[in-house]
């Protein structure tokens, strides 16, 4: 209960004019994100994730991997030394606490039906409706843009993703086991669920 | 385009309403205080990367703030891919937005352009009126200093820029096509500081792989003033290894254009005929900056303070966008909409009685080789001792697909972020 009420005094004093969307802590920090990954982290393109919603802690490792270049990306790594410099708590909660409204990119029904049958050896790891498991650092896919789905799957089967990552090989060794087109199956299921 | 989402569409719209009185901007009834300020107000100028995303964030940050966005054009048309609309890689029309959105988020449009900032008075004017302005940013983009090279001033209508993107991209893009196989085109490029330092190598790209493809025979003259290519050089350098009808020449600084003899001049003295030019002019702050007396002593650029945009020579006046100077950040839509969202933020605060809060802009700058690959420069910044400082530059290994398709990400989240 303490808890609840000194994050409310704590939304409270940074609030600059009353409830708006930019008042939470890492709402101002976060602004450059939009160029990118949409308002308040609800992509609009089909190649940028979405980062409302994502699991706090999966938020901080993505960022540290990309900062220290373990996981390659130009348009990252400078953002994710942004973030760590002006603190990544704040805008790993700010994300965090969004609901991610789902993907808009129209997916293929029959690609998506498809990919569904295909999902049953993902859902271990990544839950039954594409949620993630937050303790386990395992990513909510469910709603991502169909693009950024298929490209990060593309990214592990040709080991380009943090290449050589120890933790990450039953998962890249999956996705070499799959055909292109099961990857996109795969991706227009999991960015049409809800 | 689409607009924010449902739930800030609901929250904003009706705040909005009675926009329609001001939203004609009919020019005869704007005589004296046309448009009586009833609450605390933020009066932009220019409607542009920089502006547009201020106008909409002061609306994001605090609902309460009044804000009146002064823009002449009824259309937003993208600078960014306007280089890819004269290899005809795409059309204008794929590059050119209305403002309906802003007005979604209360944002009060006039289109009319301001004639004069007033900050002992805090008024704009604006044709026979004025407006009262609690704060007011000034983004009004570049200017073309005509005067810098001879004969072109009165040959603007044949000597074409398009480096404000409209009717003079469509209209380059007319020249190439016209231009007989075996022409010449004359690209000329100012020295630094200009609005995107990667943009005309980036053009010459599209420009020299159109000529490939459809006038095998021409040729791509570049007329440098600066020393190199000053933006991805080796980047640039390597996707020219497939254009070998680009023949560019550094430190050549064009001072004349003749239309007549169809002939530029350097500052050696040397002349160069064209077919088609494409004359990027040197430029300076939009007018009406130089007019209000905030650029600093070359009379080209505006100083800020790093964290809240506020001009070093006027109270109360924000500049954001080109028209500003001493950040380590180049001239690019991406920094104007970040300057403009970290400036709103620093309004916002100012106008309840709040310290501003310490923001840094990033920027990334795409440029497109060919029809389908791209490059990418990515900027970070931190703030220290209340100044913008780099945190890292950061270069795409080479030209891709993938990064072509990042950018087109990048395109249409950002236009939304600026006027959706
Ligand atoms: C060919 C080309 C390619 C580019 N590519 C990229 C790219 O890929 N990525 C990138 O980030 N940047 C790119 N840029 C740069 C980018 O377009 C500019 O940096 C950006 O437009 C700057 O924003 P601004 O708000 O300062 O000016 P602008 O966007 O030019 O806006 C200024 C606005 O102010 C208005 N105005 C002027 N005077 C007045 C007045 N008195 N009253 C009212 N309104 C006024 C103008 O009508 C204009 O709409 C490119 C530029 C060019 C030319
Ligand atoms: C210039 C565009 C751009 C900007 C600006 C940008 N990003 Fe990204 N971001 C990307 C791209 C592209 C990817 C996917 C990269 C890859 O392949 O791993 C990405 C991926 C991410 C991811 C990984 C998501 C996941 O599910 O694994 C996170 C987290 C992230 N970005 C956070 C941020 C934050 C926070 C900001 C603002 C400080 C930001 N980004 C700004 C382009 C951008
Ligand atoms: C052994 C557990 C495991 C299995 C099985 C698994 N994943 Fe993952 N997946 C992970 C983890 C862990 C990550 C995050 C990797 C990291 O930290 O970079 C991940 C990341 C991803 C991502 C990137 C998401 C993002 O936001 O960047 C995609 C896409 C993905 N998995 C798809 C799948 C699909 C599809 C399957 C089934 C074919 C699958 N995964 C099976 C554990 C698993």
């Amino acid at each position: 209960m303490q808890f609840v009420i000194s994050l409310v005094l704590v939304l409270a004093a940074a609030s600059v004019a009353g409830a708006g969307p930019l008042d939470h802590p890492g709402a101002m920090k976060a602004l450059n994100c939009s160029a990118c990954h949409g308002f308040a982290g609800q992509s609009i393109a089909d190649t940028m994730p979405s980062l409302a919603g994502v699991w706090p802690e999966y938020f901080k490792k993505a960022i540290a991997d990309y900062a220290s270049g373990k996981r390659p990306s130009t348009e990252m790594e400078p953002y994710a030394k942004q973030v760590m410099q002006f603190g990544v708590d704040d805008y790993a909660a700010y994300f965090g606490s969004l609901k991610r409204e789902p993907a808009k990119m129209p997916v293929d029904g029959a690609a998506a039906g498809r990919g569904r049958a295909a999902a049953v050896q993902c859902a271990g790891c990544h839950g039954p409706e594409g949620q993630g498991d937050r303790a386990k650092l395992v990513p909510a896919l469910a709603g991502q843009p169909p693009g950024y789905l298929k490209s990060q799957m593309t990214l592990f089967k040709q080991d380009r993703r943090s290449p050589g990552d120890a933790n990450l090989k039953a998962l890249k060794a999956m996705m070499q086991g799959l055909p292109d087109s099961t990857i996109e199956d795969l991706a227009a299921y999991y960015s049409s669920l809800r | 385009m689409r607009g924010m989402g449902r739930r800030e569409f609901l929250r904003t719209s009706g705040v909005g309403l009675g926009v329609g009185l001001l939203g004609g901007g009919c020019a005869t009834a704007m005589k004296g205080d046309f448009a009586p300020k009833t609450s605390r107000r933020v009066v932009v100028v220019g409607g542009g990367w920089g502006g547009a995303t201020a106008a909409k964030y002061v609306r994001l940050g605090d609902p309460a703030i009044e804000v009146i966005l002064l823009e002449p054009n009824r259309q937003f048309v993208s600078c960014p891919f306007s280089n890819l609309v004269l290899s005809g890689v795409r059309t204008l029309d794929s590059i050119t937005f209305d403002y309906a959105s802003l007005r979604r988020h209360g944002v009060r449009l006039i289109h009319e352009a301001a004639s004069a900032v007033d900050p002992a008075a805090r008024r704009v004017r604006v044709g026979e009126g004025y407006l009262e302005y609690d704060r007011v940013v000034v983004a009004p983009g570049v200017e073309f200093q005509w005067e810098q090279v001879e004969g072109l001033a009165q040959n603007q209508d044949k000597v074409l820029h398009a480096w404000k993107a409209g009717p003079q991209t469509q209209a380059l893009a007319e020249q190439i096509r016209a231009m007989p196989d075996g022409g010449v085109f004359v690209l000329t490029i100012p020295p630094a500081a200009y609005r995107c330092p990667p943009g005309p190598y980036e053009r010459a790209c599209q420009v020299a792989w159109y000529l490939k493809q459809s006038k095998p025979r021409s040729k791509l003259v570049i007329l440098d003033a600066n020393q190199n290519i000053i933006s991805k050089t080796a980047l640039f350098r390597a996707a020219w290894r497939e254009y070998p009808n680009i023949d560019y020449r550094a430190s050549n600084k064009v001072v004349k254009v003749d239309p007549g003899a169809r002939e530029v001049t350097t500052d050696f003295g040397d002349k160069v005929k064209y077919d088609v030019v494409n004359l990027i002019p040197p430029q300076r702050a939009g007018t009406i900056a130089v007019q209000a007396d905030l650029v600093g002593a070359d009379k080209r650029w505006c100083e800020v303070n790093h964290v809240t945009f506020e001009s070093v020579k006027a109270p109360n006046v924000h500049v954001v966008g080109d028209s500003t100077i001493g950040l380590p950040v180049p001239k690019s839509g991406n920094v104007a909409n970040a300057m403009g969202k970290v400036a709103a933020m620093a309004i916002v605060h100012q106008l309840n009685g709040k310290q501003p809060p310490e923001l840094a802009p990033g920027n990334t700058c795409y440029s497109w080789v060919n029809d389908r690959e791209a490059i990418a420069v990515v900027n970070t910044y931190r703030i220290e001792n209340g100044k913008v400082v780099q945190i890292e530059q950061k270069l795409t290994p080479g030209q891709s697909i993938a990064v072509a398709q990042n950018s087109l990400g990048w395109a249409r989240s950002i236009w939304n972020d600026v006027i959706g």
